[in-house]
This record gives C-alpha cells, structure tokens and sequence, in this order.
C-alpha cells in the first residue's frame, strides 16, 4: 500500500440535528459517547474532478446533492471573489500536455481553498436544521487528517504542488508603463498618452512568464488599431526587470518584432531584417520553443520563421507588447480562443519527433532477449506480486511454450520462468479477494493463520480492517433494510445484486479451503460477531417478509454489538486519527440508510481496495520483499524522468506519461 | 554502455532527493492493469489475457478478436514454418503483405534460411529447392531494392559457409539466430494489429523505452539522479539476465 491518502468523508454525526428524528434509538448509547465535537460537521472530500473519480457517481446517487457546478460558472457565480481567480483555460496546443493537467489540478485546489471559508460560514450550526445533506456538499475541502479512507484511486497532486507554473492570462496591471491602459480584463493594451520621443515607448509584460514546462509557449496579439500617424508596435518577450519606458528588444533581456519596419530588435537598437511590416487587423504570433532555445513568430497564421536563438535559460520571459503613438491598440489572445496560426501542428510534430526517437532506444542487454526478456520479467513478477496468481502462471506457461517453438527443440534451454507456484502469492490473492467481495473475517483469519506478525505489527491496518468490518455489516443491514422497505434507487439495487452475486460465487469456490483451514487452525476463536457470514447467505435466500425483517434486526443487533466490541477495543486508544475514523464510522449508523446520506461514499465498494492493496503491501513487507511490484516502480522512475526533463522546458515537455503511454 | 552500469556502491544510506520524487508517484493500479492486458493481448498471449481479465476483472479489449489467429501465425513463424504464416496473414488480410513489402520480403528470407538449413544439414542433401527458391521468389523482389538485394547475398553466402559451422562469421550466424524469426515475428504482428486500426506496438514496450529513453537523456544533461535506478525485479528472479553477471533489472546503459 502506499501512502496515497485521500481525506475522510467525515461527518460527526451529533450535529446532524435534523437527522436525530432518523437515528435508530438503539445506536444513541454508541453515538453520544464517541462524538466528541458536536458542532464539526466538517463534510471533506477531494475536488479532483478525474474521470476516474469514483466519487463523482456516489455523489450524483443520492439524489439530494445539488450537481456540482462547472470551473468557470462557479467562479462567475461568486461575484468580489471572482476577481482574485479568472476563469481557467487551457490554450489549444496545450490540451493533453502534463503541465497543462497539473495547472488544472492546482487550479481546482485553489478553488477548493477558497471555497472552504465561505461555507464554513453558511454551514454554522444554526442553519443545519433545513437540509444537512446538500449543505455538505459545499464543503468539498481537503483535510489532511491522519486515519484516511482512501476513495478514489489518483492523488489530487495539487495540495502538495504550489510550484506549478502558471501561464499569462492577460496583461499585468501593476507591471505596466503608465500612460499605457488596460482594458477587457486585462486582454486589451491602449496607448493613452501623447506621443513619445524617439526613444520612449510604454509597454506592458503579461501577468506570468511563459513557462518553461510547456515545452513550447505561443500567443497571439491582433492589431485592433495601429493609431493614425504610424504603427511603432513591438510583440516579444522580456525579463521582469526590463525598463517598460523604451519599446520592447531596444534593451538587455528584451526581444521583439516590430511593426513599423518588419524587423527583429534582441537586447538593442539596431534591428535585424526578419519578415513583413503589420498593422491594423494583423495577427501576430509569438512562440518559444524551450526545447530549442529558440523564438518565433508569425503573421496573420504563417510562420516566418526562426527569430532568435540561444536564449538565456534562467531567465523567465514575460510576453510583452510596446507602443508609442496616440491610439495604437493591441487585443492578446493567451489561448482563450483559437490561434490564426496552427500551433496545434508545430507541437504535434515536435512530440511525433521525439516519439519516433523513443521508439528507436534500444533497451540495454540485447544479448539476453533484452527487451522481451525484461517485459517478461515485469509482466510476470507484477502478476505474482499483485496476486493475480492464476494469469501469472498460465503467462509463465505461454512464455515457455512460445520460447520452446522458437528454440524448435525440447531440450532447448528456456529462458524464462517465474517462480509463481509460491505459497505467499496464492494466501496474498486470497486475503485480497476475501477484502475485496467485502468478506472482512475471512481476510483477518487468513492474515492471522498465514502471516501472524503483520496485523500485530501493524495496528493501523488491524483498526482499519476492523472499521471496515463495521463498515460492511453497516452495508449489509442497509441491503436487508431495502429489502424490507422495497423503494429501492435503482443504481444502488444494482450494485447490491452485484455484490451478493460476487460473493454468492466466491464463498462456494472458497467453501472447501475454508474447512480446510478452520481444521488446520483448530479451532479459530473468533471474537463474537465476526462469524456472520452464513447466516448472511440464508438471508438471501429468503423471500419471506416477516422473515425478512427478522433478520434485518437480528443484523442491526449484531452490527451494534460489533460497534460496541469495536469501541471497547479503542475507545482508549489515544491516537487522534484512531478517534476520528472511530467517530466517522460509527456516525454510519446515525441513517436509517446510510446509503442515502451524506456519508454514502464510506460504504463505497471502491472503500476495500485500499484496505486490501494497504494490508497486501504489509504483508509482502513482512516477508522481507518490496511493497511495490517492479513494473510499478518503473512506471515511477518513468514519470519521474520525464518530469526532470520537463522541468526546464526540455524534451519532456512534450511528454504526458500517463496519457501517451498507460491509458 | 557507459561505466555507470558498475554502480555497485549505490548502498549510500542517504537517500537521493530524487529517490523522493519517485516515491511520491503513486502510479495508479487501473493504469497497470491496461498496460499488463494490453500487452498480453496485443503481444499475443490469449490463455493469459482471458485469466487477467477473471482476476482482475477488467475487460478484453477489442483486439482480442484477432489473437488467436496472430498467435497461430507467430507459432508458426517462429517454428520456421513460413509457408503457413503467409497464408495465414493472407487470409486475414491481403493487404498486409501487398502494401508491406519490406516485411514480406523478410518473410520470404526466413523461408529461405530454413531451406539452406534443411538441406545443408546432412552431407547428402540436396540444395536445388534453395536455389530454385531464391531465383524464383527472392531474386525479383531484391532486383527492386539494393537493401533486399544485400540481404539475399547475405544470405546465399550461408549455403557455402554452413557445412563449416564454428568458423561462421557473425553477421551469418544472427541469420541463424532465433531472434530473427522472433523479430520478424513480432514485426508481422504489428503489422496485423496497425492494418486493424489498433496500435502496433504494445504499450508495455513503449513504456520500456521511454524509461530507458529518459534516463540516458537525463544523464546526458546532467540531471541529478542516483548512479542507478533498480527496478527491484531480484526478488522473483536471482538469476542474473546475462552472462556478465550484471542483473537485469539495471537498465543503465
């Protein structure tokens, strides 16, 4: 397991007055005593909008959430504070490029940041009573809270990442020459003053600089007006220092096309040649290939090629845009619209160029099947290590038989074969199946049997196993409870079927090794409670109301028996997060339904799979192997690499791992 | 390969900064699992792909409609029986040799070296059926392509060294080698899944390479990385890969 932590979806159950009506009175000895913060209804979750996020469909299935509202409409919705955060774009070149998921990751972090003040204040106490659940729902911030819940599978990097470079947005209020206006939100650059001398100029350096990470950076001015005498415009870049009074590529650090006279100025007033004159309605580009080191430009959607090379390196160039007479107006385009230029090509070719060099790199000791051999080795140690026992060995089987076609002879020296048929992989898959179709005693027993050092040595994931417990028997008397009172949500009825099926199957293939091994064990003293996993398969197969409701009781009295063996256990465990995921979970049983409430994402299915990948890695930890299957760890150098080589605007720019290569 | 494949003292107990950032990405499990099935069914391993896709319960993808016949035609080119990996990839698609003829030339320059093998393999044997298979079939496709035409001389030369084997110089016994009829192989079966609309090349490869791709790209720079970067691949398999001693899983070059 690694340490990916997702917050808890947390409520303390006390404070849900309206809910007190719904809580069944048997729980109330429970809950009183382990909610000790009446009044913290902090209600968190990440806002990593991924398509993978398994929250986004627990959220929509209650019903009662309100949808959560798009980037943009949300910040104009917010009236004062849509100031501080403009609406975030992507530029089209952009789409798809790693810096360009990572400022969007940040983005909704900082969205997320800001949201949390405001519904810390409309979510006090007092204005609980009208509608708990929806009132949750604005306070979707990150909590970093020991004890997690892990709920959905990718890290939201941006809590962590404050380092991502922004791109410009517009032109920078407080890095402007005076007499030079801004107007359209920052978009449009006016000369307002009157007419400057020769050598003065007003210009304006956008907000951010272009960052290096995009591996190439491009925007677009239009030439609204040229003024009336002349058209003294100057497009470029500049460092931060750069004096505005002069036009742009006059001074040190400043690069620029001009206008009057189609030529190039870098660091002085004499000019080189390079393309046409603009003016009025021109659309001018302005490009850094970081990669390269190089600048470019175009004209109205043509390339004129390269302008400057050997640019500084630590240097952060600001677009930058100077003028010099009366009503000389530029509109910027950062990439909140489409480019008269296809820049889409430029770094589309630029990324096939460096695919194609990928593709031709030879992996290292060719001599011993080098590459097959490797992908072998990856491939079947991952099938082993993750437990994936069956695949494992039936691939070790086909890699043998197509090395023995291939050698063309029986006696032929195979090259490959792994050592599968281990005992651990097998008792590791079995403990993870049993936690994944949710059979939470049979995985303690297993672990016990098999590896008695890793829950003792592992209290964290011993609780966690223990909470989930909880957690699945809260499940379960959800499903019998639905059963009873058949006004079922559809898509919750589904999975339910789902679920039952699973482990209908699994505890008939499991049968006989379950005997086996309550034999070999003696017998195994479970803890009362614990052992309720035939009496569910009865459950299921009665149709009978009465019956029904019988046995929805009898699940309540034993989940509440559970609950009170749990607390017993570590109501005086002094850890923090020990008391928290205590209180979170028994707040479960606050809902009559639990899946209906607001903490339905607690009894997400997807909830097991850290539980299991966590006690997985314990265990591979506890047999002195690493927690993590080589193919994973190559997966890590691999992002990693690539973002050292991102970094300064190199060729791992133009590389999205997880985009072009996993997915 | 540079020296820092010798790396041996990577037992610092500090931990490189970078080691950090490695350990920070947490790859996603779904991500691995599509890798894994898409390599085992674009690379051909069906029995495997179909356990994967019960365990892991994910499903097959598209692809795998075609891999049993890909793996019928990659047994066959493998165990030297060309002939019938060529009607194979007819019958699945024409087109696939017809537009490729570089792959089908290397096709035919395998069946060719099993001829030479087979009937230089006793003294008695007879070498008309290589010869006659080498005007015939051969020699008017290499008259097109000074590439092809190298690559049949090449070849023709084994029929006179053969008999002699021990004293073969290198570049006639890769011809001999089963990498050949592995890379052609694999070569066909990329080209089989592109014809599909799939992409050729597994994901799992490319992912090979860009890892190997970015670390000696990151070392020429001079990014600062650990002497080596072990993808821990020992506890499975001791074995060292090579005859160097040199494990496996160290993939500096």
């Amino acid at each position: 397991m690694n340490a990916r932590r997702e917050s808890w979806a947390r409520v303390a159950a006390g404070s849900a007055g309206s809910q007190q009506s719904t809580r069944l009175p048997a729980f109330s000895h429970l809950m009183n005593n382990s909610t000790s913060h009446p009044n913290r209804l902090s209600r968190s979750v990440d806002a990593d909008g991924h398509d993978r996020n398994n929250m986004s469909t627990s959220w929509g299935r209650g019903g009662t959430l309100p949808s959560y509202p798009s980037q943009n409409g949300y910040w104009h919705g917010l009236g004062g504070s849509a100031q501080d955060m403009p609406p975030f774009f992507i530029p089209s070149y952009l789409r798809g490029a790693k810096h360009a998921e990572k400022l969007q990751e940040a983005h909704k972090a900082k969205l997320a940041a800001q949201r949390e003040p405001r519904s810390a204040h409309t979510s006090n106490p007092g204005s609980l009573s009208t509608s708990s659940s929806s009132v949750h729902l604005h306070k979707m911030a990150p909590s970093y809270r020991g004890l997690t819940h892990e709920v959905i599978e990718r890290v939201p990097p941006a809590f962590t990442d404050e380092s991502v470079s922004p791109w410009p947005t517009r032109w920078n209020e407080a890095d402007r020459f005076s007499q030079l206006e801004l107007e359209d939100s920052g978009r449009l650059a006016k000369f307002s003053g009157t007419q400057k001398t020769h050598d003065e100029a007003a210009a304006v350096r956008a907000d951010f600089p272009m960052p290096r990470q995009c591996g190439i950076y491009y925007y677009e001015i239009t030439v609204v007006s040229k003024g009336k005498e002349g058209r003294m415009i100057g497009i470029g870049f500049s460092g931060p220092k750069v004096a505005l009074s002069r036009i742009p590529g006059w001074e040190p650090d400043s690069y620029a096309y001009h206008g009057d006279d189609g030529q190039i100025f870098s660091n002085t007033t004499s000019g080189k040649s390079y393309g046409p004159k603009f003016g009025t309605l021109d659309v001018i580009g302005c490009g850094i290939n970081f990669r390269t080191n190089t600048a470019f430009f175009t004209k109205n959607g043509h390339m004129l090629g390269t302008a400057f090379r050997e640019l500084k390196l630590n240097m952060p160039y600001y677009p930058t845009v100077g003028m010099k007479k009366p009503g000389e107006t530029v509109r910027v385009n950062f990439g909140q619209e489409p480019f008269a230029f296809d820049i889409d090509k430029m770094v589309q070719d630029e990324k096939a160029a460096i695919q194609a060099e990928i593709t031709r790199t030879q992996t290292p000791s060719a001599a011993s099947g080098g590459e097959d051999a490797l992908i072998h080795q990856l491939v079947g140690q991952y099938l082993a290590h993750d437990g994936y026992v069956e695949t494992a060995r039936v691939f070790s089987d086909e890699i043998v038989d197509e090395a023995r076609a291939l050698a063309n002879d029986e006696d032929a020296d195979i090259p490959y074969r792994t050592a599968v048929e281990d005992m651990d992989a097998l008792n590791r898959q079995k403990i993870r199946t049993a936690i994944l179709e949710g059979d939470i005693d049979k995985a303690l027993k297993h672990t016990t049997a098999y590896y008695p050092s890793v829950l003792r040595e592992n209290e964290n994931i011993y609780f966690k196993l223990r909470c989930r417990k909880f957690i699945e028997m809260i499940r379960r008397c959800g499903e019998l409870n639905a059963q009873c009172h058949p006004e079922p949500t559809p898509s919750s009825k589904r999975s339910t079927a789902s679920t039952q099926n699973n482990r209908n199957s699994i505890a008939t293939d499991e049968y006989d090794f379950e005997m086996e091994l309550d034999e070999q064990l003696g017998v195994h003293n479970p803890p009362p409670g614990w052992d309720n996993k035939d009496q569910d398969d009865d459950l299921e197969d009665e149709d009978d109301m009465e019956d029904k409701e019988a046995k929805s009781r009898r699940a309540t009295d034993e989940t509440i028996a559970y609950g009170q063996e749990l607390k017993a256990e570590f109501a005086n465990d002094p850890r923090r997060e020990v008391k928290r995921a205590l209180e979170d979970t028994f707040a479960l049983i606050a809902y009559t339904d639990a899946r209906e409430s607001s903490l339905a994402p607690l009894l997400e299915v997807a909830g097991r799979v850290p539980v299991a990948e966590e006690l997985n890695s314990a265990i591979l930890v506890s047999l002195g192997k690493s927690s993590s299957a080589a193919l994973e760890r190559l997966i890590q150098q691999t992002e990693a690499l690539v973002t050292e080589l991102a970094d300064d605007g190199g060729p791992g720019a133009f590389i999205n791992v997880r985009r072009d290569f996993l997915q | 390969m540079s020296s820092s494949t010798v790396s041996v003292s990577a037992t610092t107990p500090t931990q490189h900064s970078f080691q950090r950032k490695i350990d920070d990405i947490k790859p996603s499990k779904t991500d691995i699992n599509f890798v894994v099935m898409d390599y085992l069914v674009s690379e051909g391993y069906p029995r495997a792909a179909e356990k994967f896709a019960k365990e892991a319960n994910i499903r097959l993808p598209l692809e795998g409609e075609s891999i049993q016949s890909r793996v019928e035609i990659r047994r066959a080119i493998h165990a030297g029986d060309i002939d019938s990996a060529i009607t194979k990839i007819n019958d699945l698609n024409p087109q696939i040799l017809d537009t490729d003829s570089a792959l089908h030339f290397a096709l035919l320059r395998l069946q060719l070296i099993e001829l030479i093998r087979a009937c230089t393999s006793s003294a008695t044997a007879d070498i008309t059926p290589a010869l006659n298979f080498a005007s015939s079939q051969l020699a008017p496709r290499a008259a097109t392509n000074p590439d092809f035409l190298k690559d049949l001389e090449l070849t023709m030369s084994l029929l006179i060294f053969l008999p002699e084997t021990g004293t073969l110089h290198k570049e006639l016994t890769d011809l001999l080698e089963p990498s050949l009829r592995r890379n052609v192989a694999s070569k066909v079966n990329e080209a089989i899944l592109t014809s599909m609309g799939a992409r050729g090349e597994a994901r799992m490869r490319s992912l090979v390479r860009l890892r190997q791709w970015a670390e000696t790209k990151a070392r020429a720079v001079g990014k600062d990385i650990p002497p080596s970067l072990p993808l821990g691949l020992q506890d499975v398999d001791e074995r060292p890969v090579n005859g160097n001693g040199e494990t496996g899983d160290v993939m500096v070059q």
